[in-house]
C-alpha cells in the first residue's frame, strides 16, 4: 500500500517535471545564441540539441524509418538532412516561410501521430511529409547559421547532431522488432504527439 | 627550421585544416570510393590540381574558387547519397575540384622558391588525403558501410548547400 502510493507521488512528480521543463523550454525559432557560441563545430553541434521540438521531431524520423522498415530506415536519414539544408539555405538567403514554428509543433504532431498509429503509408507520401517538415526545420535553423569561416565548421557541426537524432530514432525503433518493443514505441508516438500539441499551443 | 621546409609544411597542411578543402577533398575521397576506376579519378584530380596551380604561377587574378568548391561538395555529396555513378559527370566533377583547390590555395610565401614549396606541398598533401580515404571507402562491402558512406554524403551535401546558401547571401 505504502509503496503503491509511493510510486503514485514519484509519478506525478516525474509529470509536473517534465511539465515544468516542457512550459520552461523555448521554441526552435527562437534559438538565438550568442556569437560565441554559434562559431564553429560546437556550436554548430549543440544548436539542435537545444530546442525540444526539434529533438522529438528528429527522433520521431528515426523512429517512424524503423517502423516502416527498409527502404525507409535509410532513405529518409540519407534525405532529410539535404531537404532540410535546402530549408536552411531558403532562410539564409532571406526567403521568408510563414509558420515555420507552427510547422515544427505539427511535425512533431504529425510524425508522433504516425508512429502511434503504426501508420505505413507508401514510400512516396511518407518522404512528402517528411520533406515538408525538413523545410521547415532547416528554415529555423538556417537564419542563425554564422558567416565567415565558421560556417563551415557550424553546418557540420549542426548537421552531424541532426543526423545522429535520426539514428537514436532509429536504434530505438529497432524495437519494434518484439511485441513489448512495438507498444513502447508506439507509446513514444503518443510522447512526441503531445510534446508537439504543448509547443503548438504555445505557437499559436 | 628553413623557410622551405616551412613553406612546404604549411602547403602540405593547408587542404587538411581549410574546412572547406576537407569538405570537397573527403566527399571526391568517398566517390571515388564508390567508383571502379578510382586511379583515374585520382590521376584526373592530379591533373586539375596542377592545371590550376600553373594559372596561379601565371598570376591568375581572384576567382570565385571557394564557392565553386562549395558548389561541386555539395554534387559531390548528392552523387554519394544517391549512389549515383556517371562516369563522365564524376570526372568533370573532379577536374572543377581540383582546379579549384589549387587556386583557392595561392601560396603566402614572398621568396619565388617557397612559394613552390608550399604549391607542392598542398599537391601532396590534398592527394595523399584522397588516396588514403578513398582507400578506406573503397573496401566497404558491406549493406551497413556502404549506407554509412551514403549517410556522410548526404550531411556533407547538406554542410555544403548551407555554406554555399551563406557565401551567395
Amino acid at each position: 500500500m505504502r509503496d503503491q502510493e509511493h510510486s503514485n507521488i514519484t509519478g506525478a512528480l516525474a509529470v509536473a517535471l517534465l511539465a515544468a521543463m516542457l512550459l520552461a523550454s523555448r521554441p526552435a525559432f527562437a534559438h538565438i545564441v550568442d556569437g560565441s557560441a554559434t562559431g564553429g563545430f560546437v556550436g554548430g553541434f549543440a544548436h539542435p540539441l537545444f530546442g525540444l521540438d526539434h529533438v522529438v521531431a528528429m527522433v520521431a524520423v528515426g523512429l517512424w524509418g524503423a517502423f516502416l522498415g527498409p527502404p525507409a530506415i535509410w532513405l529518409l536519414p540519407i534525405t532529410f538532412p539535404m531537404v532540410m539544408a535546402v530549408g536552411g539555405a531558403i532562410a539564409i538567403l532571406g526567403v521568408p516561410v510563414p509558420g515555420v514554428e507552427i510547422g515544427i509543433a505539427s511535425s512533431a504532431i504529425v510524425l508522433g501521430g504516425m508512429i502511434a498509429l503504426a501508420a505505413r503509408p507508401p514510400l512516396v507520401i511518407a518522404a512528402l511529409i517528411v520533406g515538408a517538415f525538413a523545410i521547415f526545420h532547416g528554415h529555423a535553423h538556417g537564419a542563425e547559421l554564422p558567416p565567415g569561416s565558421d560556417a563551415v565548421a557550424f553546418s557540420v557541426g549542426f548537421v552531424m547532431a541532426t543526423g545522429l537524432l535520426h539514428l537514436a530514432g532509429i536504434a530505438s525503433g529497432l524495437l519494434t522488432r518484439w511485441p513489448a518493443g512495438r507498444i513502447g514505441v508506439r507509446a513514444a508516438g503518443v510522447g512526441i504527439a503531445l510534446v508537439g500539441a504543448l509547443f503548438l499551443s504555445k505557437a499559436i | 627550421m628553413s623557410g622551405l621546409l616551412q613553406a612546404f609544411i604549411d602547403g602540405l597542411l593547408n587542404p587538411l585544416t581549410t574546412p572547406t578543402h576537407v569538405l570537397v577533398l573527403l566527399a571526391l575521397a568517398l566517390l571515388l570510393g564508390q567508383q571502379p576506376q578510382r586511379f583515374a579519378g585520382l590521376l584526373v584530380f592530379a591533373l586539375a590540381l596542377a592545371a590550376g596551380f600553373l594559372a596561379i604561377v601565371l598570376a591568375v587574378e581572384t576567382t570565385p574558387a571557394r564557392t565553386v568548391l562549395l558548389a561541386v561538395a555539395a554534387a559531390f555529396g548528392v552523387t554519394v547519397a544517391a549512389a549515383w555513378s556517371s562516369k563522365p559527370l564524376v570526372w568533370l566533377l573532379t577536374a572543377i575540384a581540383g582546379a579549384a583547390l589549387a587556386l583557392d590555395s595561392p601560396p603566402q610565401a614572398v621568396m619565388i622558391t617557397e612559394a613552390y614549396a608550399t604549391l607542392a606541398g598542398t599537391a601532396i598533401g590534398a592527394c595523399a588525403m584522397l588516396v588514403v580515404v578513398s582507400a578506406v571507402a573503397s573496401h566497404a562491402h558491406a549493406d551497413w558501410q556502404r549506407l554509412g558512406i551514403r549517410i556522410l554524403g548526404s550531411w556533407i551535401a547538406a554542410s555544403a548547400i548551407l555554406v554555399l546558401a551563406v557565401q551567395l547571401r
